[in-house]
């Protein structure tokens, strides 16, 4: 949970500063440190950044009474503007996913 | 200890960070473009802009820009430098990808940015000489000062606005599309300029002509393109007399014919490409002073072809709609005068059959002679491939097609040279530089002699009452019907000998009947010296208008609003009546004739919630295509098809018209088969797309009325605008053409506006600004144009620049 918590943190303050790619550092920082199961660190490294970036799509969806999240529906041909939110977050979520196994892989296999 | 799964893992990783920062065809980096903070979700509006002030090492003194509640800028400048700057800042800051759009599609550089789906655009554009003409016309811009220097602080504007943009802030298109705004130069607002031209005075039917002489024959080309519809009530009232003799021209012995049928490229103009103007004198209002309507007709967008400004600088106050990629207002008002414009439908593309000497083409017989070509390498950078390099011929005349004929038997080449006027050299921003300042009419006709191209319905009215209309643009001296067939490129008696003296274009001040307008008819009655074209716009909207102003009197700015929505269709009360007549009722079922009960009962009105326009509408094409199709079919070659108001008559006048017959069937059929059948079959067709007759056949899910976005990108329009209207109507909506602007305006000692546009002032589809102004444009509403003398009280809020120093 802490490493959920502390992934999320970095990974916002990252990606207002660098690209979008950013948000993969924390998972593999954090899940080197906190060396957890392998499909543990990829679910905690998941949620992380789909709460992430899922959280934030959704609030601007609100205050932007949602006109451009239903746009972009359309343009991408999936119907509601919830799963345009839902695909933002995934999207955010597998990359730090991916990247908080792979920490947690090499904290594994390389001798400390 | 093993490696291997961490490094698959990683792997995986780079591999998934890579592929979501990657563009896929069209599918954009989707990393980049999902991530909250500077993907699309960045330009989802949450908040008005804040007031801001910014400092500028461009900008001379101190502006103001007010934003008003429809986000309209009202830019307040103290010289006129600071001025276009700025109105380049605030243009690129609202509509930046469109204008970057247009000027790329001028220019032929779509494929730059967009790949090869639009290298046939570009290669088209190439060849027609675009970037030619906009490289001519900038050499002549650059003569004078006035305008040169508007141009550069509007496109240093443009650029301090881009520079201030980081990638998160580009507009979504960009995102969308993955590419950067580019730096803007001068010449793009020559290139979008000659834009305008191709849309306005890029049509020529030339080729179809040609052939339809040699295939129908003299008789038809003379019954249908030389004897002009009785109803024609041309722009210049026929009181007016021309107290000049023309400057003579030398004419051919006999006409030229073609080598062979051809088709050169679909220059074809879509209907709804038109317009309609019209100023009323002081007489016939209710203030006492003009009232001045304007309704340009083009293609419908999101964003809109037009933004809305207010400019304000030391002896220039104007307000109306501007192009983004140009300085100035071109439709509007100022403090003492209105002006309004329609298209002129003369003929200025013309295309001419070249010999060349041998397949080097480096020689083309001309006057007696061989005389040289010249070269134009067109790069045509192409967006992951190779850039396309392509040669185009140049003779005296122009660019040269080459047309792979598949109709002469030899199935040899043929070679056409194009002479356009877009490729002049020409200053037209400076007409309408005058325009924003002019005071007297004399100030607009000086204005408006300036004017190149595309050919202008100039209108005028101003606070002293008077009103006038310039037919305003350069037009070749042609020897009549000079131009209607393919020239040929060997003899100089084809070329264009020379220019009408500007004097000697059609006009008329505060004519008796006390108002001025046009509507793309013929520019004057046939007693004008000049032969312009034998193709004007059809009689409907220009005679309609004309025949409700001679009607009233007392005129509020109310009574032109409301005209500007008159759905009448004279189309339809000049041959729906025979065709009920013509009809064999006998062969109709029950269903059929309650629908033609409908047509029956029908006041001509294109209403959106009556059946009667769509079931007319269809029916006439049906009709139309049932008289000539079989005829015009028999052959590969393009055909000029008869305009509907000439055939009209034809076909009431003529019961045995030969063309009645369908040449496909051993029987003779008749007028009333025709007229029947076509019936029968617009049953049919509208039974199959918009299912059982009922209200899914009202005329406005009929009238198909989309307003897409510039890219076409799905979502990013306004689909099925359920609206009222046709393009024979004065209000001319229909399937995403219509009034891409409406304006009012009444003169007097406080000079008030009206408008809409089908849009709104952001260009950001993220921005509930961006089609704001569509539902009041459906209905014809029109907003109060705030046309401020001093800087406001109150606004929305506020953009202020001012100085580094």
């Amino acid at each position: 949970m802490l490493q959920t918590v502390l992934i999320a943190i970095t990974a916002f303050l990252l990606n207002i500063i660098f690209p979008w790619w950013s948000i993969a550092i924390p998972g593999l920082i954090f899940g080197y440190l906190f060396k957890k199961k392998a499909h543990v660190s990829f679910g905690w490294g998941f949620l992380a950044v789909f709460l992430l970036w899922g959280g934030q799509a959704l609030y601007i969806h609100f205050a932007n009474n949602g006109i451009l999240s239903t746009r972009i529906a359309e343009m991408l041909g999936v119907g509601s503007p919830y799963l345009v939110i839902l695909i933002t977050g995934v999207l955010g979520g597998l990359v730090s996913g991916f990247a908080t196994l792979t920490g947690t892989l090499f904290n594994k296999k390389v001798p400390s | 200890m093993s490696l291997v799964k961490p490094l698959i893992s990683l792997i995986v990783l780079v591999v998934l960070a890579i592929s979501l920062n990657t563009k896929f065809g069209s599918v954009p980096p989707l990393g980049k473009f999902f991530d909250p903070d500077a993907g699309f979700w960045a330009n989802a509006e949450r908040s008005l802009p804040d007031t801001d002030e910014l400092n500028l090492d461009a900008i001379q003194g101190e502006v103001s820009v007010y934003f008003d509640e429809r986000r309209v800028p009202h830019i307040f400048a103290e010289s006129e430098y600071d001025l276009y700057f700025v109105q380049g800042y605030v243009t690129a800051r609202d509509r930046l990808f469109q204008m970057e759009m247009q000027t790329y599609d001028a220019a032929g550089r779509l494929s730059e940015r967009l790949g090869d789906r639009t290298l046939n655009r570009d290669l088209s554009t190439r060849r027609m000489g675009m970037p030619y003409g906009a490289e001519k016309a900038i050499e002549l811009i650059k003569e004078d000062e006035k305008t040169w220097s508007a141009l550069n602080a509007y496109s240093e504007g443009v650029n301090a606005y881009i520079s201030s943009l980081s990638p998160k802030k580009y507009p979504i298109e960009y995102k969308i599309l993955d590419f950067a705004p580019e730096e803007w130069t001068p010449i793009k607002t020559a290139h979008l300029l000659k834009n305008m031209t191709r849309t306005l005075a890029g049509g020529s039917n030339d080729d179809r002509t040609s052939n339809t002489m040699a295939y129908f024959g003299d008789d038809f080309i003379e019954k249908f393109f030389d004897v002009k519809p009785g109803l024609n009530d041309p722009i210049i009232p026929p009181s007016k007399t021309w107290d000049f003799d023309r400057v003579p021209v030398h004419t051919p012995d006999t006409l030229f014919k073609p080598a062979s049928a051809l088709e050169l490229e679909n220059f074809d103009r879509p209907e709804g490409v038109g317009s309609n103007n019209w100023a009323v004198s002081g007489e016939k209002t209710a203030s006492g002073f003009p009232i001045l309507s304007n309704d340009p007709h083009l293609g419908l967008t999101l964003p809109s072809i037009w933004y809305e400004v207010q400019l304000h600088a030391p002896g220039l106050n104007t307000y109306g709609v501007s192009l983004q990629g140009a300085p100035g207002v071109i439709i509007g008002f100022n403090e003492n005068a209105a002006w309004g414009t329609t298209n002129t439908g003369a003929d200025v593309m013309d295309w001419y059959e070249i010999k060349f000497k041998d397949g080097s083409k480096q020689e083309y017989w001309y006057d007696g002679e061989w005389k040289p070509t010249t070269m134009r390498v067109e790069e045509i950078k192409v967006r992951g491939q190779e850039t396309v390099f392509d040669t185009v011929i140049y003779t005296h005349h122009g660019p040269v097609s080459e047309i792979e004929s598949d109709i002469n038997e030899e199935r040899e080449p043929t070679y056409h040279a194009l002479r356009w006027i877009a490729h002049e050299p020409s200053n037209d921003l400076k007409t309408f530089f005058g325009f924003n300042r002019m005071e007297s009419y004399d100030d607009f006709k000086e204005a408006a002699s300036h004017f190149v191209a595309p050919a202008q319905n100039f209108i005028f009215s101003n606070n002293e009452g008077d009103i006038a209309t310039w037919i305003s643009g350069k037009f070749p001296n042609k020897w009549k019907f000079q131009g209607r067939t393919v020239g040929d490129g060997t003899d100089p008696l084809y070329d264009w000998q020379g220019w009408i003296p500007t004097e000697h274009n059609p006009n008329i001040k505060n004519p008796e009947r006390g108002f001025v307008s046009s509507a793309n008819q013929e520019s004057a009655a046939p007693d004008y010296p000049y032969y312009l074209d034998d193709d004007f716009a059809p009689f409907e909207r220009g005679r309609r208008i004309n025949e409700l102003l001679a009607g009233m009197e007392n005129i509020t700015k109310e009574d032109i609003r409301r005209m500007q929505m008159d759905n009448y269709s004279y189309h339809a009360a000049t041959i729906l009546p025979e065709m009920l007549e013509w009809i064999n009722r006998e062969r109709l079922s029950d269903t059929e004739l309650e629908i033609l009960a409908e047509a029956e009962a029908w006041d001509y009105l294109n209403k959106a919630e009556l059946k009667a326009p769509g079931i007319f509408r269809w029916w006439w094409s049906n009709f139309y295509n049932g008289i000539l199709s079989d005829e015009y079919s028999t052959t590969d070659a393009s055909l000029r098809w008869p305009s509907r108001d000439r055939l009209i008559e034809v076909i009431k006048s003529e019961p045995e018209f030969e063309f009645f017959d369908n040449i496909e069937t051993e029987e003779v059929e008749s007028r009333q088969r025709v007229v029947t059948d076509a019936f029968k079959e617009t049953v049919e067709e509208l039974t199959d797309a918009y299912g059982e007759f009922g209200d899914n056949w009202n005329w406005g899910v009929v009238i198909n009325n989309d307003v897409d976005h510039i890219a076409f990108i799905p979502g990013f329009g306004a689909e099925n605008v359920y609206s009222s209207g046709n393009s024979e109507s004065i209000n001319a909506t229909r399937g995403s053409w219509g009034p891409s602007w409406r304006m009012v305006v009444e003169l007097g000692l406080e000079v008030k506006g009206w408008g809409v546009y089908p849009g709104g002032a952001s260009g950001n589809p993220g921005s509930p600004n961006y089609d704001s102004m569509l539902e009041a444009w459906r209905v014809g509403e029109l907003y109060e144009l705030k046309f401020m003398k001093e800087p406001p009280e109150e606004y929305l809020y506020e953009l202020k620049f001012s100085s580094n120093d």
